[in-house]
């Protein structure tokens, strides 16, 4: 697999981030001429060591910060610089990395700022029942302090806020970051719920491995470049890059070496 | 202490502490929202008791009609304050610097109605300016009454803004976290500069009452920021219901201390009150629980 190709040949991209660079303030840049390609209906995850960038790739796309160049393309259509809340109307939907609720508000107040920037009555109610169908937790803790909530069912909180928008790309950082197995397995099972039901996301995880199995493709970071990238099946597969990125645990069962 | 003193130290207390509620609500926001020591709010709230005691001069209208000049006039205000002063802070280094900025501006209004007005001593002379009715043995001023029923008035306003408009969920997301409250499409600089606008509001109510009952002159703020930055530690930074039931509670403590210890010692209580709370609860009565919520 040839490093710096787009993950895979498709006609129409949802969401490409083609060539930036971009930093913070006077440092180092931290994006040195990154591509990724978001292909619709798709899960594409982000893996790399730390410090490679991953979150600031989500940051680029959801405007939080401006890339110093590079062209950032929704559909086609090119919304580079832009501020936060308009790339949420171009169709880029972020949630960020640990716990971002609004602790002292209701799970239904959460859930309905996610649509502050809709006016129209109906459409609002319509994403309510959706999200509500998609996350249990939302329906079922409709009026419980958000605050109150389990990490794992503030993340899905987080997720339905996100989706009321009816975004085109969910930008998820690090969703599984300080959950026990069995809410991280829920989180998992949810992101692919939510490719499911027609959005794509753009998935940024430490947790390599999960994130790869429930991704369709995969890129790896490493100093601000896409390093490899390609269907997630063929990143997991790979040996070498499993010692280097992914853990010890080695996929290969054919593979020489350490114990499992 | 006999009873009908004692009751109407309670009454008192009770009035009191309402005017302090309204004014430790303006206080808190600031902080809730954006980190900001406003030490200038009182000296704000001198100058629209100035305004009103100007009003009535020029006027002879009651000084409650200011209110209509003041409170757009203050709104607007404390919207270019934040959007023009505020807002250039440094976010690392906003709160101890906005304690150094609002200062000045507190020293600037302070010499601008020393200026204008001079330092004499101004007190609005009205009809009712000593009209008072009995409560079960307690005597209670009109004038009081009108400032504590303002002050009601705007603080179970203030309550609805926050609770029941977008504005006021929008500015609570910010004050809860403000880069998520961004990606749902808030424009939280301008929230922050409503939020502001909306703390000077406060003061120029706050101001309007407090100039039925009070000698106002240019220096007078610096009597009002002690107590009411210790108002809204006690109460827990950044939450309002904490600011308005600690406003009440040490209101009513300050009135019934001026029995036993004369009106100069009892304002002590609100700096032990202080000083009892950074070592038993540095993070305030309400803080936690109950801060940033309405």
């Amino acid at each position: 697999m040839a490093s710096e190709q787009p993950p895979e040949a498709h006609d129409e991209y949802l969401l490409e981030l083609v060539d930036i660079e971009a930093g913070y303030g006077r440092a180092a840049l931290v994006l040195r001429g990154l591509t990724v390609r978001v292909p619709p209906a798709s899960v594409v995850c982000l893996v790399g060591p730390n410090g490679a960038g991953k979150s600031t790739v989500l940051k680029v796309a959801s405007g939080m910060l401006t890339p110093r160049s590079g062209r950032i393309l929704v559909g086609g259509k090119d919304v580079t610089r832009r501020g936060p809340q308009r790339m949420l109307d171009a169709g880029l939907s972020h949630v960020l990395q640990g716990h971002s609720v609004f602790k002292e508000m209701s799970v239904s107040e959460n859930v309905l700022l996610g649509a502050y920037t809709i006016k129209d009555k109906a459409e609002i109610a319509e994403r309510v029942d959706f999200v509500k169908g998609l996350f249990p937790v939302v329906a079922d803790r409709w009026s419980s302090l958000a605050g109150a909530l389990s990490g794992g069912q503030q993340k899905q909180v987080e997720f339905a806020r996100s989706l009321m928008v009816s975004p085109r790309v969910v930008l998820l950082d690090e969703p599984s970051m300080g959950l026990d197995p069995k809410a991280a397995a829920t989180v998992f099972e949810q992101v692919a719920r939510m490719r499911d039901a027609g959005t794509a996301v753009l998935l940024v995880e430490q947790n390599a491995r999960r994130g790869l199995e429930t991704a369709d493709l995969g890129c790896v970071l490493d100093l601000g470049r896409v390093h490899i990238s390609g269907p997630a099946a063929d990143l997991l597969a790979d040996s070498s890059l499993g010692e280097l990125y992914l853990g010890t645990r080695r996929p290969d069962p054919t593979a020489p070496t350490t114990t499992p | 202490m006999s009873g009908p003193l004692l009751l109407q130290s309670l009454v008192l207390g009770v009035l009191l502490g309402g005017l302090y509620a309204l004014l430790a609500a303006g206080l808190t926001l600031y902080f809730g929202v954006m980190r900001v020591v406003m030490i200038a709010h009182s000296a704000f709230l001198i100058l629209a008791a100035y305004l009103a005691w100007f009003f009535t001069r020029e006027t002879g209208l009651d000084p409650l009609l200011s209110l209509v000049f003041t409170v757009p006039l203050f709104f607007g205000a404390g919207v270019l304050m934040q959007r023009l002063l505020i807002s250039r802070l440094r976010p690392a280094t906003l709160t101890m610097m906005s304690v150094l900025l609002t200062f000045s501006i507190a020293l600037v209004i302070e010499g601008t109605l020393g200026f204008a007005f001079s330092g004499t001593h101004r007190r609005i002379r009205l009809p009712y300016s000593g009209a008072h009715f009995e409560l079960f043995g307690a005597s209670i001023a009109v004038v009081k009454l009108i400032g504590f029923g303002l002050a009601g008035f705007s603080l179970v306003a203030l309550y609805l803004l926050l609770k029941k408009t977008r504005f006021g969920q929008a500015l609570r997301a910010t004050m809860q976290h403000k880069d998520a409250a961004q990606l749902v499409g808030i424009n939280t600089d301008r929230v922050a500069g409503y939020g502001f606008g909306l703390g000077l509001a406060t003061a120029a109510i706050g101001g309007t009452a407090l100039s039925l009952d009070s000698t106002i002159y240019p220096s007078l703020h610096w009597h009002w920021i002690g107590p009411l930055m210790a108002v809204i530690v006690v109460g827990g930074l950044g939450s309002v219901p904490g600011a308005a039931i600690a406003a009440m509670a040490l209101g009513l403590g300050q009135s019934l201390l001026q029995i036993p210890l004369g009106t100069t010692w009892a304002q002590t209580f609100f700096y032990v009150a202080l000083f009892a709370t950074l070592m038993l609860r540095p993070q305030g009565f309400f803080g936690g629980r109950l801060a940033q919520r309405f």
